[in-house]
């Protein structure tokens, strides 16, 4: 007993991170990493919900076969529209984010109530917010066509197919946006301050200080926060699943939302369903590795 | 007097653009309150901007839809989660910004790959495991479930925190014969207590507002406020003016909460990656 104590001490002294960092790691196996392994061994049968366990059969690779060849319809589109998503939905948050922070780093009174109004968005829950704005999208009574018709003399068809998907990102752009904003705001508040001090000595001008001197102190932070987006985009479920429920059609039925029509939907096929979840999840992460390198080059370098 | 002129319209120029961010940032807030004091037939002519207010609307929603126990669920579970995903997070941040062992770089990795998984892919596993092990519908079930999402990201806001804390005290206290862990209770957890406050907010924001796992893991006793949209979804469409008083009510607590600790909740943000 005493002999293995002293081994066990000797072993703590060697690692001493060990007691601090294995409760995160024993969850995130039980909570991560487990359910992967789950989610990837009923992609290789044909389970579906309501059914008795005999009836699970062993599929091989076959449920990946049937997405892949095309057979099960709207899978590609369903890709297509989410990447898409993902790549114009985390510009646009990137972009608007860096102006507004860039205009909160400006001197001005009442900050404070500008920040205020920024954090409503993060604050509203993104299910209840996206029933409102499908109120202020109505092509009737929506707000939104009121204020366009008074100017315009027009309406928009906000819902419909031509439409949806806009209409889903000006909802995320809003709910999410001023996230970015704050984050890069408070990178920008953390800038040291000599830098630009002999920069203006030398005469660089508004755009060559940023270009030359906030962008590149900033890129490690631009980048988590690009990467932590492009994340939450891709597996975007909320906003359209409340909004449009993946309609009209199939024109806003994001991966997410088709793996949860196919597992949780009228037919109940957990193991198709699975299959998508598998495609997802490797999409997710070759994207994200792929951002993750960027990031550790621009720490190196 | 060239200058001056320019700079009034830059001034004038950046009061507008502030101006417009905070007004489409606040709009549909302010629509749902507008709404949910509005009389049914009102909802429809969105160009009545000044009528009676009522708040039957309000009456109604505690009355029939017991909001009050979706958001003692949503309390509950916020609450519990959001101390243990501290506690849990707090610890493993330490350990990151303090020790220098091989695999610390992959650990940070992992802690922010998490996010990938999404929650449709996550949710057919835990609702089997939870369905075998008996939790579904209770508390525990997700407050054990957000931990996936919120403890990753203690982890990685309270690394930013704790690398920007002096070691030299520790040090100190350390010599004076404190072990670590004292160290971290006595020293460091107290002088990185914004940063716990601003952590805190985000995960009661993630965990007030998470919404599949809720949805699907929950069915009446320990249902939070994010699934009540699916009660509103009536044969004759959608009662908004209910609708819109609950997202009034419900937002409420964790707005007031945000505003408090704004300044704490912006400067963690950084999450100590702006370094030169």
């Amino acid at each position: 007993m005493g002999k293995l104590s002293v081994q066990f001490q000797n072993r703590l002294r060697k690692h001493p991170q060990v007691p601090y960092i294995l409760p995160t790691a024993i969850v995130m196996l039980l909570l991560f990493i487990l359910p992967l392994v789950f989610v990837f061994l009923i992609s290789l049968t044909n389970y579906r919900l309501g059914v008795g366990l005999d009836d699970i059969s062993f599929l091989g690779l076959s449920n990946y076969k049937r997405l892949f060849s095309g057979e099960e319809s709207g899978f590609y589109y369903s890709v297509f529209i989410s990447v898409f998503f993902m790549v114009l939905g985390t510009l646009i948050q990137m972009i608007l984010g860096m102006i507004c922070a860039l205009l909160l780093n400006q001197r001005f009174r009442r900050k404070g109530l500008v920040i205020a109004c920024l954090i409503v968005p993060i604050a509203m829950t993104p299910s209840i917010a996206s029933q409102i704005w499908k109120l202020m999208f109505n092509s009737e009574f929506g707000v939104i066509n009121y204020f366009i018709e008074a100017v315009t003399g027009q309406t928009v068809q906000w819902l419909s197919a031509d439409y949806a998907f806009l209409s889903v990102l000006i909802a995320t752009v809003w709910q999410y946006t001023p996230f970015v904003t704050l984050m890069l705001y408070a990178g920008l508040c953390s800038l040291p301050q000599s830098p630009y001090e002999s920069a203006i000595l030398d005469g660089a001008n508004k755009w060559q200080l940023f270009r030359h001197i906030t962008l590149p102190l900033l890129k490690n932070l631009i980048l988590l926060c690009a990467l932590m987006r492009s994340i939450d985009m891709l597996k975007t479920f909320d906003i359209p699943y409340v909004l449009t429920q993946g309609g009209p059609g199939n024109a806003t039925r994001f991966l997410s939302l088709k793996i949860y029509d196919t597992g949780f939907g009228e037919q109940n096929f957990v193991g198709r369903a699975s299959a998508m979840a598998v495609v997802l999840i490797v999409l997710v992460s070759l994207i994200s590795l792929a951002l993750f390198r960027v990031m550790n080059k621009s720490k190196e370098g | 007097m060239k200058k001056p002129l320019r700079k009034r319209m830059n001034r004038i120029f950046l009061y507008l653009a502030l101006f417009a961010v905070c007004f489409v940032s606040i709009f549909p807030y302010l629509w749902m309150v507008l709404v949910s004091v509005k009389e049914r037939v009102l909802v429809y002519q969105p160009g009545v901007w000044f009528f009676q207010p009522t708040f039957e609307n309000y009456k109604t929603i505690f009355q029939r839809y017991d909001l009050g126990s979706y958001m003692i669920n949503s309390a509950i579970i916020a609450g519990c989660n959001c101390v243990i995903s501290l506690f849990f997070g707090s610890l493993t941040a330490f350990a990151l910004a303090r020790y220098r062992f091989k695999g610390r770089k992959q650990f940070s990795f992992f802690m922010l790959f998490i996010r990938i998984l999404p929650a449709v892919a996550s949710i057919i596993p835990l609702f089997i495991i939870a369905a075998a092990l008996q939790m579904l519908d209770t508390h525990a079930v997700l407050i054990i479930t957000y931990l996936l999402f919120n403890i990753p990201f203690t982890v990685l806001m309270m690394q930013g925190f704790f690398e920007d804390i002096s070691r030299d005290i520790e040090e100190a206290a350390m010599i004076d014969g404190c072990n670590s862990f004292q160290v971290l209770y006595k020293i460091v957890v107290p002088l990185a207590m914004p940063g716990i406050v601003a952590t805190a907010i985000f995960c009661i924001i993630n965990a007030w507002n998470e919404f599949v796992y809720a949805m699907q893991l929950t069915t009446f006793n320990a249902s939070t406020v994010p699934t009540i949209v699916q009660m509103f979804k009536t044969v004759t469409g959608i009662v908004w003016g209910e609708m819109s008083a609950v997202g009034t009510v419900s937002t409420l607590p964790v707005l007031v909460f945000a505003m408090l600790v704004q300044k704490q909740m912006v400067r963690g943000l950084s999450f100590g990656a702006v370094k030169d």
